[in-house]
């Protein structure tokens, strides 16, 4: 479903991304670990269309995706929850999550999603008036996660989403993107909390100063020393 | 009882919260009130006639910096271009009709100028957007987009300024007025046709524009740009067809206010800059890309402008409320109700 081939990137002249390969197949959960400041958020908003590659190639569905801006990538069946989350905040939950459903025209399948999304996260049913910008953090994760599910997409790149939540809200958001692979969508997962990305994900990318340092199966990389050492603290 | 107790906590907590907000508007009300009493009530339909005119303005300058980040100088302009496009469309239809009386087109007529003056301006701003925002906003690095916009809406001012007077001559141009019919009695107060169908445009127009963000697909995602620019691409929403719907939008709100007031302010080259000034000091006032503060701070600004008017007298119109938005601003920077640059 999509491809990195020798991806690089930059901000400026300050290149982020050396020569990155990855590849998520259909219906795969695939993370992506790393220490801070390795690039991982980098690689997603580049897939995204947020940034132009400087070299290589992103292949989406077959299709090159290096000229995409990032409102065609969303329109293409990529979407993209990021780690600032980027909500709407002078906009109710529920006006938050139809801005989500903006590339689906049909009212019907719009609501569809909308109860799907409830279903889940059944905190914003009850929230769906409130405004966004006056909801605890946890809620608003919920709240960028349900919107970036409700455009139906087939790729969704999650970055950090447990990035300053409660224990107990990591495993409830970690659920719902196992739930969500379940339906059928393809995801990427950017974490720093490397045991539960190997233990929800298929395979793993392991990403350090910008590059790709290590690749496998979950179940595997979970055990290899070098993760360990550095990631498990074991 | 506990009910009412509650109401009242709700109460005082809004308005200690808002309290600059609220003491304006509250001075605003007893001045239109003491105006009323004292000069009568036409002055306060005159300050509500402004007041929806510079709402109009102000709504468009709101939009233009919330959802572009455009300090939009050039604003007036559009005005003029409304004010000369309505004159030009509106004049020999008159001149046709003193000849060929017809009662039911004298009526309409100066829709015709109105709408031709708001189309002018839609086109206008489209063609403003992608032919000189866009390759600048290409150009422009993080953090410099604003100051050259800046730079460009006071260079379109000059070169628009100048360029009517080269092409169509520094002479006024106005009407007497569009419906040369006798005034209406309101509340027993005579007030001139002109003056009540320029408020009412103004209020259909806002509300229009309102029901449009608000209500519908387009109108959220401009909303939507404003608040989140970045998240609103990540929702497949294209910034080059929301910039240059919002700025037409403005420009042809403003070329409205231009046209919808021909019969107060005779169209010539530099006419826009009044209503410029005055629709920066209502979007200053409210918080800048605030477009519901911007409506309610139309209306404010023009009770000002009455009262004043009315009390210290005609020369001090400019001073006094200028001097007051000073006081405001070194009070609350962010404007009354807030503005997004807070946040």
């Amino acid at each position: 479903m999509l491809e990195l081939t020798n991806l690089d990137a930059s901000y400026g002249f300050l290149q982020v991304l050396w020569d990155v390969s990855l590849h998520v197949d259909d219906g795969e959960f695939v993370g992506l670990i790393g220490p801070n400041g390795a690039g991982k958020s980098t690689t997603l908003k580049t897939i995204a269309g947020l940034l132009t590659p400087k070299g290589g190639k992103v292949l989406f569905k077959g299709k090159s995706m290096n000229a995409v801006p990032a409102h065609r990538t969303t329109q293409m069946g990529i979407s993209y929850i990021s780690e600032d989350l980027n909500l709407f905040v002078d906009m109710s939950v529920r006006e938050n999550l139809l801005m989500g459903a903006y590339t689906v025209k049909d009212p019907e399948r719009q609501l569809e999603t909308l109860d799907f999304v409830f279903e889940l996260f059944p905190r914003l049913e009850e929230r769906k008036g409130q405004r966004a910008g006056t909801m605890s953090g946890g809620e608003r994760k919920m709240l960028a996660i349900a919107r970036g599910m409700m455009s139906n997409p087939e790729l969704l790149l999650v970055d950090e989403p447990s990035l300053g939540l409660a224990p107990h809200l990591v495993t409830d958001v970690f659920n719902s993107l196992k739930r969500l692979q379940e339906a059928g969508v393809t995801l990427m997962l950017v974490e720093q909390r490397v045991n539960a990305t190997l233990e929800i994900t298929d395979r793993a990318y392991v990403l350090e100063q910008g590059k790709i340092v290590m690749e496998g199966p979950s179940s595997e990389l979970i055990e290899n020393k070098h993760i360990k050492d550095a990631y498990l603290g074991i | 009882m506990e009910q009412k107790t509650s109401l009242a906590d709700a109460l005082r907590e809004t308005i200690s919260e808002n309290l600059a907000a609220t003491i304006i508007l509250v001075a605003t009300a007893v001045l239109a009130v003491w105006l009323g009493i004292s000069a009568g009530l036409s002055q306060v339909i005159i300050s509500l006639v402004t007041g929806g005119m510079w709402a109009l303005m102000a709504v468009g300058l709101a939009l233009v910096f919330g959802v572009m980040n455009v300090p939009h100088f050039a604003h007036g302009e559009s005005f003029m271009v409304g004010a000369f496009v309505a004159y030009f469309v509106f004049t020999p239809i008159r001149d046709y009709l003193a000849q060929n009386p017809n009662p039911a087109l004298t009526a309409v007529a100066p829709f015709a100028g109105m709408i031709a003056a708001a189309l002018a301006g839609a086109v206008l701003g489209v063609i403003l957007e992608r032919l000189l925002f866009y390759p600048l906003r290409i150009k422009s690095r993080a953090g410099e987009w604003v100051m050259n916009a800046f730079l460009l809406t006071v260079g379109i001012s000059f070169v628009m300024t100048n360029g009517a007077r080269l092409l169509i001559g520094a002479t006024f141009r106005g009407i007497p007025g569009y419906w040369l019919v006798p005034p209406l009695e309101i509340l027993g107060t005579r007030i001139a046709v002109d003056r009540v169908m320029a408020f009412a445009i103004a209020l259909v127009s806002i509300a229009a524009l309102w029901f449009f963000l608000g209500r519908t697909r387009t109108g959220r995602a401009i909303r939507a740009v404003s608040q989140d620019e970045v998240g609103a691409q990540m929702m497949g929403i294209n910034l080059n067809f929301i910039f240059p719907l919002t700025f037409s939008l403005a420009t042809a709100m403003a070329a409205l206010a231009g046209a919808s007031l021909l019969f107060m302010f005779q169209a010539y080259p530099t006419v826009g800059l009044t209503p410029l000034y005055f629709a920066w000091f209502v979007v200053m006032m409210a918080g800048l890309g605030n477009v519901a503060g911007a409506i309610v701070g139309g209306f404010i600004v023009a009770v000002f402008q009455t009262a004043t008017q009315q009390f210290a007298g005609i020369a001090w119109t400019d001073v006094i409320p200028t001097a007051l938005m000073i006081v405001i601003l070194l009070v609350v920077p962010f404007g009354i109700f807030g503005s997004e640059m807070e946040e």
